[in-house]
């Protein structure tokens, strides 16, 4: 056991108990009838953006829809147009289905992008302490200090934004958040026994720290990728609603700035419900799955039961 | 770690930060490609000796390090400069513009603090009770859907539909009224305040609500608790006692929220028109105007730097097993 690789048995077997583990908890999450209802959404939410631009009956920004040569303006829900037009003749059901897409990614790839950085970063902070320690939580602190949206819109005002650049603006600003809370985890599982006894049978670092540390604050770590997902979700709209979305593509958030500055939102109920319900269902979701969760993570939680 | 040593070094750290996030905002902002003049040659609109005189008088032609360290001069004195589209001191623009959004955030702030923790006190101390589950669900909700859709929900809903109450800016068209107490005490501005308040107290419900009852929660079983159960304290005077002993991290959590007061909530002026510092700073960007962007930036920066301090020292003077120790 000296070594620092890993025989494929024990890594199998690894593997297989944190899958039986994962598995246990989602049915220990899914009791929570808020959480089941999440959980269902999200599942929708993912299909949707896998499937919802195939499954849209037009095209969200080029079709422009037409009834006996005039175009088809602010037409409400019914015909043709089965959730109605926007003032610029599309319609909104393609435009709604379509919009899922960007608005997955963000969540999806901002949010795991923020988990695994704020893990890394607080695993080897806590781990490590001392002055590796001391650098890196000052480095958080000054993304704490630099306001986010607003550092956000700056940046996005002079570069064309995309959904990729939105993430990773995302992951730049977000980070913080799962590394603190990591960290400090860390530092309470570093100091327990067989932490110690496997570097005094002479476990590198590494090993250490991934095999044996890791470990041990990983449900932690997942419960903030959850979060973080939910934070992505939310900033990407809000950019997208402040006019700093990706220009090229249709998402939930763009379709509520359309809506609003055009005016329409007075009248146009149906242009407003969709996206806003949508947006609203997702991250609803997200936080519901993710406090069902937390019920089992967070040690503090699990005082007796009456 | 003596209190003293403790709130110096936390000072000192908080003052490095300051001056980093300044830098950092400075060298964002001469990232930008053009300033905005060049697009004044470009249509015609001013020769470019009048351009060279434009820049001179805003600084632009000195070497970069003049600049910065003017910039850092400026700010410290609270000298933002003048407004590059609106022609007069970016301070007349943003000194209003934080009063109203203080003026919306603050009382919402220490409403949904007051009445959201002690739900959540309650609900914790009543675990499993339909009123927790509901509780809970209810500011989730709330806390997890952006704050501009639950505040285009309120709009549609009490503005458009049912016409009850106004949906745009911070009085009505025709109110011209003089000084802030003319500005802020009248029905006329209640009007308008309600919708933004009622959006920003439910936002915020959610935070106090979870982490009181988890406090409360966590408390739960401890022994001091038992004791005071053994004297025959009822349960609403053990739920005090409890209660009284979740309050660090809710004074902490409140002092952090305010720090993120002017950079919290700039979609939901949007939403409204409230003309707060948060739409000024969306304008500005929009504008190109760099001054006011800068101000806006930097104050939004060192209000978060000076709460976070606050919340330290605050847990640090209030928690009595905290020797300081660890910082």
């Amino acid at each position: 056991m000296a070594g620092s690789t890993l025989d494929s048995d024990t890594a199998k077997d690894r593997l297989r108990s944190e899958f039986g583990r994962a598995k246990h908890t989602l049915s220990y999450v899914l009791k929570d009838n808020a959480a089941k209802v999440g959980f269902v959404t999200l599942v929708a939410f993912v299909f949707l953006g896998l499937f919802g631009p195939y499954i849209a009956p037009y095209h969200p920004i080029e079709d422009t829809l037409r009834q006996g040569g005039s175009m088809m303006r602010l037409q409400e829900p019914g015909g043709k147009a089965l959730f109605g037009t926007t003032s610029f003749g599309k319609d909104i059901l393609s435009q709604f289905l379509a919009g899922a897409r960007p608005t997955l990614i963000v969540g999806l790839f901002g949010g795991v992008g923020t988990g695994v950085l704020g893990f890394l970063v607080g695993l080897t902070s806590g781990y490590f302490g001392g002055r590796v320690d001391e650098l890196l939580m000052r480095l958080t602190d000054l993304t704490f200090a630099l306001p986010f949206l607003p550092m956000a819109l700056v940046i996005l005002s002079f570069v064309t934004p995309s959904v990729w650049l939105i993430t990773a603006v995302l992951v730049v600003f977000l980070w913080k958040m799962p590394a603190r809370v990591i960290r400090s985890e860390v530092m309470t599982v570093k100091e327990r026994t067989f932490v110690k006894s496997a570097r005094a049978r002479g476990a590198g670092h590494m090993r250490t720290m991934f095999l044996h540390v890791a470990p041990n604050v990983l449900g932690i770590g997942f419960l903030y990728t959850a979060y973080a997902v939910g934070w992505s979700i939310v900033a990407g709209a809000s950019l997208a609603f402040l006019g700093f979305g990706d220009p090229t593509t249709t998402s939930w958030g763009r379709m509520l700035q359309q809506v609003f500055r055009s005016g329409a939102i007075r009248v146009a109920w149906w242009w407003v419900l969709p996206p806003a319900i949508g947006i609203g269902a997702v991250t609803t979701s997200v936080f519901l799955v993710g406090r069902a969760f937390e019920e089992i993570v967070n040690p503090d939680l699990q005082t007796e039961q009456e | 770690m003596s209190f003293r040593r403790f709130l110096l070094k936390r000072t000192a750290i908080a003052a490095v930060l300051t001056l980093i996030a300044v830098s950092v905002i400075f060298v964002t902002l001469r990232l930008l490609p053009s300033d905005p003049f060049s697009g004044l040659v470009a249509s015609g609109s001013l020769t470019a000796e009048q351009v060279a005189r434009v820049r001179a008088m805003y600084g632009l032609d000195e070497p970069i390090y003049v600049q910065y360290l003017k910039y850092i001069q400026n700010l410290f004195t609270f000298q933002f400069g003048i407004s590059l589209t609106q022609q007069r001191p970016v301070g007349e623009i943003i000194v209003p513009a934080m009063m109203n959004t203080m003026v919306l955030l603050l009382p919402a702030l220490v409403v949904t603090a007051i009445v959201s923790s002690i739900a959540g006190m309650y609900a914790g101390w009543n675990r499993g009770s339909w009123f927790e589950q509901s509780s809970i669900v209810a500011t989730t909700v709330f806390r997890a859907v952006p704050i501009f859709v639950t505040g285009i929900f309120l709009l549609i809903i009490f503005s458009y539909g049912l016409g009850w109450l106004p949906a745009f800016g911070m009085r009505s068209p025709l109110a011209n009224p003089d000084g802030y107490v003319e500005t802020y005490l009248s029905v006329d501005f209640l009007k308008h305040y309600i919708l933004p308040f009622t959006a920003t107290v439910l936002f915020y419900s959610g935070d106090f609500l979870m982490l009181a009852r988890n406090s409360v929660v966590e408390r739960k079983g401890s022994e001091f608790l038992m004791l005071h159960r053994a004297k025959g304290l009822s349960d609403m005077e053990q739920l005090g006692r409890a209660g009284r002993n979740s309050l660090l991290p809710l004074v902490t959590y409140f002092a952090l929220r305010t720090g993120m007061l002017f950079q919290g909530v700039i979609t939901l002026e949007v939403v409204f028109a409230w003309p707060g510092i948060g739409r000024a700073l969306v304008q500005a960007i929009l504008n190109q105007d760099y001054p006011t962007v800068q101000a806006a930036v930097f104050i939004m920066a060192l209000a978060v730097i000076v709460m976070n301090l606050t919340a330290d020292v605050a847990y640090a003077k209030l928690d009595p097993t905290v020797e300081a120790g660890d910082v």
